[in-house]
This record gives structure tokens, C-alpha cells and sequence, in this order.
């Protein structure tokens, strides 16, 4: 039963694999369209989907190396931090996710000073206390 | 006398010789071997020609070979004195004919030596007995046949060259040989001496010396240490573009700590780890030792990156710069060196902070590698600190030189003399991740901006300060062996599990490729030791590290590689073990 039940688990995430996989193959056609387009240089089947089994690869790399970073910061979760060690090696990667990091940081701190202020705001107009609760709750 | 054929094997050599004579000289031994070898195919197969084929086309010299054909040459001696064409009229012949080239060398030489042979003794048929006895007493080249003579004399060659190296070692005189090419000269000379050698003893020359496996003994050169700095300033100051010019360092690798890194094991780490702590702090052999390391390895690594991508170029910048962590009082050519780095800046400053961490643990690291743990990491840690407060990362170069209580600026000064030069465009970078305010992320980070902000002040020393403390090189030219001996170590471990024989050049690639792979085994250990928040590097790191190389796995951990592949006594510093009296060592 046990094993039955396993090897209908295995299947499901073998399944689910391969969607994955045909997700990963599908936008990496993508890209490589684009790319030919722009370089004008065809790639033929078989090279785009070896780029897509390696992308494949290389994501389950990349996710044992962030859980191992994770880990290794006594974190239960995958942090930026741990995101940015595994793209320490190429420079220009690195250089555009901290970019992005630094973007959505400002954003978040943005959100929050128009939270506060619109707490500020709702708490000054004193308005019903029902308001304020929904306007919380919205944040 | 061509078309004589006799049916002993003495028509060979003549009707060569005879050939050889009417046709014209090339200009290589080889050409003549294969105008003989042409001409030879067509006499007849004697088992003399054979042999003299075989002679010419057999690279390595045998003994025998050379009695063989000395037993022949005597043989031939004897035969020729019927004809009119003795063989010394014959060689004559061959030596006015022969061209200058180096292989001709030994005959134009012996030139020399069988005329007076041929005018000391009579021309009767007794004299000529007794040359033709001196002939075979010769070097087989300066006799017979030309096949036998080229063959031999190229055999002779190569004898001579190996007597050549041993001549040039003793400085032997040379003799004034037509001959222009100093090779040629020194052939001569060998040959002389080998001939004189010849006269008194016969075959004694053509030793059992086999120049396809003589080999010359590995010329250690000694780093000159001071040409190496000059080298490195002059390709710094015309660094365009990191890692085109930086082939001199390649060379020489600088310091040890690297080769603690590369050889944990191989040398009593508890001796060593003093030296190594004191990175910060105390004489900084350690430090210089580091950051000549690191510059040195980042030339090959710049090297290395130039023709690859220029991430990875910003890369190795950025752990260069992090070997200028050490060097970085001496922000010299910072100036000059700016307008070159402005684009690196922003990639390399997050990776220069990291790898000045780095360079911070990684001499922390080797130790706690291999050493014990925690005790001994809070000393570096406390000696960081310390050090950091002063602000002498240069100091700490400095202190090896002069004294430990230095300036920055003398620190940076004199302390890295040597290094300065070496890590010109990496001081570059480095000051140019100095100057530029990128936020520290981390303390140690910021400590290191600290350190680094005052360096500017140093610019304007650049070389004239630098240039006369390169005197003191008998130091880090000791610290340079070790780190290479290191590298040369696992190159040659690499070149047994070939099998197979490997060029110099290959070898060098090798050594090449390790060096870049430690380095960025060393960098993930900082990184890893900063991402975990701390400044020293701890067996969890290396942990991390292992098992991103799939060492480390789910069924193998690290208590069981240190226990596979370590010795005890390094074992036992790293697994607790009890000892009598109820004492565990190392304590945890």
C-alpha cells in the first residue's frame, strides 16, 4: 500500500516535472527566438532544448545551493541575501539584482511611509474607527 | 666511382660520400640525411647501410650503436685504404662541402682537428693506418662515411649538447668555431673537449648519455624578485585593460598562505598558524605573503580573464582588488589607475567588500581549516580588530619590514615595497572601491573602509618610495617558493595520473587553473563566512563548501573526508579526541 502510494507520489512529481520541464523548454524557445532575431543566428531544435535541460539542471542547482544558503544562515527561509551569494559570480548578474533589490526595497519603504501616513491621516480626520480598522485591513 | 659497386658493404659509404659530394649540400643534417638516405636506398641492402640508416634515422644514441659503428669504421678504414679516395680525402671533401649549420658545427670543429691528424701522420699506407686507427678513436662522425659521419656527428650533436650544458655550467672555453650561432659554438666546444676526450680515450665520448631521455636538470630559477616588481610596474602603469599585460606574474607566485590553503596538511599548521594570524596584526609576512599571492594570482587570474568574459574579468578585479586589501596603503597609481577602473566600480564594489572579508578570513580560514576552532578563530578576529582600530592594513605589510607600531602611510611605504608594484592596478581598483562611498554592508566592511579611506593619503608617494625597499626582497622571495612549490606540487600529482608526458606549457596551464580555482574556493569560504554574519571562516563554511562540491553528502560528512583523508595528527585537531587524564583536545 505503502509503496503504491509511494509510487503514485512519484509519478505526480514526476509529472509535475515534466510539466516544469515543458515550461522551462517553452520560454527558453522563447527567448532563443528572440535572440536569433536579434542576432540573426537560427538555432536549430536540438540546441534549444539542450539550453532548456541545462536551464533545467541548473535550476535544481540553483535551489539545493539557496536552501543550503539559507540553512547555512540559520534561516528557514530563502532570503535576497541568499539569492545574491548564488549570483556572486557574474558581475553584471550580481550588479542587477541588487539593482532590482535596492528598487523593491524602496518600494516596500514607499509603501510603508504612505501607510503610515494614511494612518496618520485616518487617526488626525478621526474618523469612525470602522474605517480605519477597513483601511488597516487593507494594508 | 659511382657506379662501382662493390659488393661489400664499403661501397656505400664511398658511392654516398661520392654522392653526397656531386650533389648539392643542403643546408640542414636532415636534408643531408635525406639526400643520403635517397641515395642510399639505391646501393645495395647491405647490412652496413641498413645499419647506417638506421644509425641516421634513430634519434637516441646507443653505445652500441656507437661500437657498431666504430667496429664498421675501422672495417671501412681498412677496406678504403685500397682505393684512391681514402676517407680522409673524403671527409675532406664532405667538411669543405658542409654547411654551416649548427648540426655542421661538430664537423667544421673537427675540421680543425682531423687536419692536423692528417698532416701529423705520414701519407704512407702506415700512416694512414695509424690515423685511420686515431680516425675510429675519433668521434665516429669525424670519420667515414658521411651517413655514419652526420648520423654519428648528430648523435655527437646530442651527446654534445648535454656536454654543452655542462660545459656552459663549467664554463668550459670555447673554442673559436667559424660557427656563429652560440649553440654552435658551444658544440664546438664540447666537441673539442669531447674530442680531446676522444683522442685520449675512444668511445668515452659517446657515453651511454641518451639525449632523448637526458634531460636537463629543472633550473630552479630563483624568483628575482626585484625584476619581477619592475616588470609588474611597468605592465601596471601600461595597464590599459586588466590581464593582457600581466604575464610577467604569472611566473611567480608570491607568499604562502595560499600554499597553506593548497596544502593544508602539508605543513605543521600549529607552527605555521601564528604567522598566519598575524595577518592583521603582527609582521606581516603573512600578509605581504597574502597579498603578493593575491596579486600574483590575480595577474594570472586577470590573465586568464581577458581572454574569457569580462565578467568574469570584473570578477577576478574584484578578488585582485581584494588582494589589494592588503597592498591598499599604496594607492599610488590610484590616480593613474581610476580612468582605467571607473566601470568596475559598482560591479566590483560588493565583491571587493566580500573579497577584502575574504582576504580578512582567508588566512583565518587556513587555519581553522585545519586547525582547531573556535579558540584560535577569536584570535585573528580580536588581532582584526585590534589592527583594524589602528588602521594598519599596511601596516601590518609594514611590520614584517620595520616595526609593528606604523603609520598607514609609512606602513604603506615601505611596507609594500614589493607589493606595491605588484598590486599596482589592483591598488587601482581597490582604491577606487575605497574612494567610491558603496555603503558597507557589513561591519567588517566597514572597518575596511575605515582602513581605506586614509589610504589616498598615500598616493603621491608612488615609486620613489617604493623602488628602494625593493632591496628587501630575501624575504618574500622565500614566501614566492612555497606558494608555487605548492602549485607545482598538484601540477605534477596532475601530470602522474595522466600517464602520459606533459609539455612545460601544459603544465604551467594547469598550475594556472588551480591557482584560479583556490582562489575562488577561498573567496566562497569568505563569502560564506559573511553571509552567516561573522568574519571568521568556521568548519561550517568549509562545510558549505564541500558540499557545493558534492563532497559532502547526505550519507558522507565531513567528520568521515577528515577521517579518510587526513593524517591523525591533523585528524585530532579537528575531531575531538580524548586524551588520558580525562582532557579532550581540541576542546570544544
Amino acid at each position: 500500500m505503502e509503496e503504491e502510494e509511494e509510487g503514485a507520489e512519484e509519478q505526480q512529481r514526476f509529472s509535475h516535472q515534466q510539466r516544469l520541464k515543458a515550461a522551462v523548454h517553452y520560454t527558453v524557445g522563447c527567448l532563443c527566438s528572440e535572440a536569433a532575431a536579434d542576432t540573426q543566428v537560427q538555432l536549430s531544435r536540438q540546441a534549444v532544448a539542450a539550453i532548456a535541460e541545462v536551464t533545467f539542471r541548473q535550476c535544481e542547482n540553483f535551489a539545493k545551493d539557496l536552501e543550503m544558503f539559507a540553512r547555512h544562515a540559520r534561516r528557514s527561509t530563502i532570503n535576497t541575501e541568499d539569492v545574491k551569494l548564488l549570483a556572486r559570480r557574474s558581475n553584471s548578474l550580481l550588479k542587477y539584482i541588487t539593482e532590482k533589490n535596492e528598487e523593491i526595497a524602496q518600494l516596500n519603504t514607499e509603501r510603508k511611509t504612505k501607510k503610515k501616513k494614511k494612518l496618520e491621516a485616518e487617526n488626525k480626520n478621526s474618523v469612525e474607527p470602522a474605517e480605519a480598522g477597513g483601511v488597516e485591513s487593507e494594508n | 666511382m659511382e657506379g662501382s659497386y662493390i659488393p661489400d658493404s664499403e661501397p656505400t659509404t664511398r658511392t654516398l660520400l661520392r654522392r653526397l659530394l656531386d650533389t648539392e649540400d643542403p643546408h640542414t643534417p636532415r636534408g643531408r640525411q635525406s639526400t643520403r638516405a635517397s641515395a642510399r636506398r639505391t646501393p645495395l641492402e647491405t647490412p652496413f647501410s641498413m645499419r647506417l640508416r638506421s644509425q641516421t634515422k634513430t634519434t637516441t644514441r646507443r653505445h652500441s650503436h656507437g661500437a657498431r659503428s666504430i667496429g664498421r669504421l675501422a672495417h671501412i678504414q681498412t677496406s678504403g685504404r685500397l682505393k684512391e679516395q681514402t676517407p680522409r680525402t673524403l671527409l675532406e671533401n664532405i667538411l669543405l662541402t658542409a654547411p654551416e649549420s649548427s648540426m655542421v658545427v661538430p664537423e667544421s670543429a673537427l675540421k680543425p682537428v682531423p687536419a692536423p691528424q692528417v698532416v701529423q701522420s705520414p701519407s704512407g699506407e702506415s700512416s694512414r693506418g695509424s690515423l685511420e686507427l686515431q680516425l675510429p678513436e675519433l668521434k665516429p662522425p669525424t670519420t667515414l662515411a658521411p651517413g655514419l659521419l652526420l648520423a654519428l656527428g648528430k648523435r655527437k650533436q646530442r651527446l654534445r649538447l648535454s656536454e654543452f650544458q655542462q660545459g656552459v655550467d663549467q664554463e668550459l672555453p670555447l673554442s673559436p668555431g667559424p660557427l656563429t650561432e652560440p649553440h654552435g659554438n658551444a658544440g664546438a666546444s664540447s666537441l673539442t673537449s669531447s674530442l680531446n676526450l676522444a683522442l685520449a680515450t675512444p668511445p668515452v665520448p659517446q657515453s651511454v648519455q641518451r639525449p632523448g631521455l637526458a634531460r636537463r636538470p629543472p633550473t630552479r630559477r630563483a624568483v628575482d624578485v626585484g625584476a619581477f616588481l619592475q616588470d609588474l610596474q611597468d605592465t601596471s602603469v601600461a595597464l590599459a585593460l586588466p590581464g593582457d599585460s600581466l604575464r610577467t606574474p604569472v611566473a611567480t607566485l608570491p607568499t604562502d598562505t595560499v600554499l597553506e590553503d593548497t596544502q593544508p596538511f602539508s605543513q605543521p599548521l600549529i607552527g605555521r598558524s601564528p604567522n598566519v594570524r598575524h595577518s592583521l596584526p603582527c609582521p606581516s609576512s603573512s600578509a605581504e605573503r597574502t597579498v603578493g599571492r593575491r596579486t600574483q594570482s590575480s595577474g594570472p587570474r586577470l590573465q586568464n580573464n581577458s581572454p574569457g568574459r569580462p565578467d568574469q574579468l570584473l570578477v577576478g578585479k574584484a578578488e585582485e582588488v581584494d588582494a589589494l586589501a592588503v597592498g591598499f596603503p599604496n594607492t599610488s597609481n590610484s590616480s593613474s589607475g581610476e580612468d582605467g577602473l571607473q566601470p568596475l566600480q559598482d560591479g566590483v564594489g560588493e565583491e571587493a567588500e566580500d573579497v577584502m572579508e575574504e582576504s580578512l578570513s582567508m588566512s583565518d580560514e587556513e587555519e581553522a581549516a585545519g586547525a582547531q576552532g573556535s579558540a584560535r578563530a577569536e584570535e585573528p578576529k580580536t588581532h582584526k580588530e585590534g589592527t583594524e582600530a589602528e588602521g594598519s592594513w599596511g601596516a601590518t605589510e609594514a611590520k614584517e619590514l620595520e616595526g609593528p607600531s606604523r603609520d598607514k602611510d609609512t606602513a604603506g611605504r615601505t611596507g609594500s615595497p614589493e607589493l606595491t608594484s605588484i598590486t599596482l592596478e589592483f591598488q587601482q581598483a581597490r582604491q577606487l572601491e575605497f574612494l567610491e562611498p558603496a555603503q558597507p554592508t557589513s561591519t567588517a566592511v566597514g572597518l575596511f573602509r575605515q582602513q581605506s579611506i586614509p589610504a589616498p593619503s598615500l598616493p603621491p608617494e608612488p615609486l620613489s618610495a617604493r623602488r628602494p625597499p625593493r632591496a628587501r626582497t630575501a624575504g618574500p622571495r622565500l614566501r614566492q617558493d612555497p606558494y608555487k612549490t605548492g602549485l607545482s606540487h598538484y601540477a605534477k600529482l596532475f601530470s602522474f595520473y595522466t600517464k602520459m608526458p606533459m609539455e612545460k606549457a601544459a603544465l604551467e596551464m594547469v598550475e594556472k587553473c588551480l591557482d584560479k580555482y583556490f582562489q575562488h574556493l577561498c573567496d566562497d569560504l569568505e563569502v560564506f563566512a559573511a553571509h552567516a554574519g561573522r568574519k571568521t571562516v568556521r568548519p561550517e563554511d568549509l562545510e558549505l563548501l564541500l558540499r557545493r562540491q558534492g563532497l559532502v553528502t547526505d550519507q558522507v560528512s565531513l567528520h568521515v573526508l577528515v577521517e579518510r583523508h587526513l593524517p591523525l595528527q591533523y585528524r585530532q585537531l579537528l575531531i575531538p579526541c580524548a586524551f588520558s587524564g580525562n582532557t579532550v583536545f581540541p576542546a570544544q
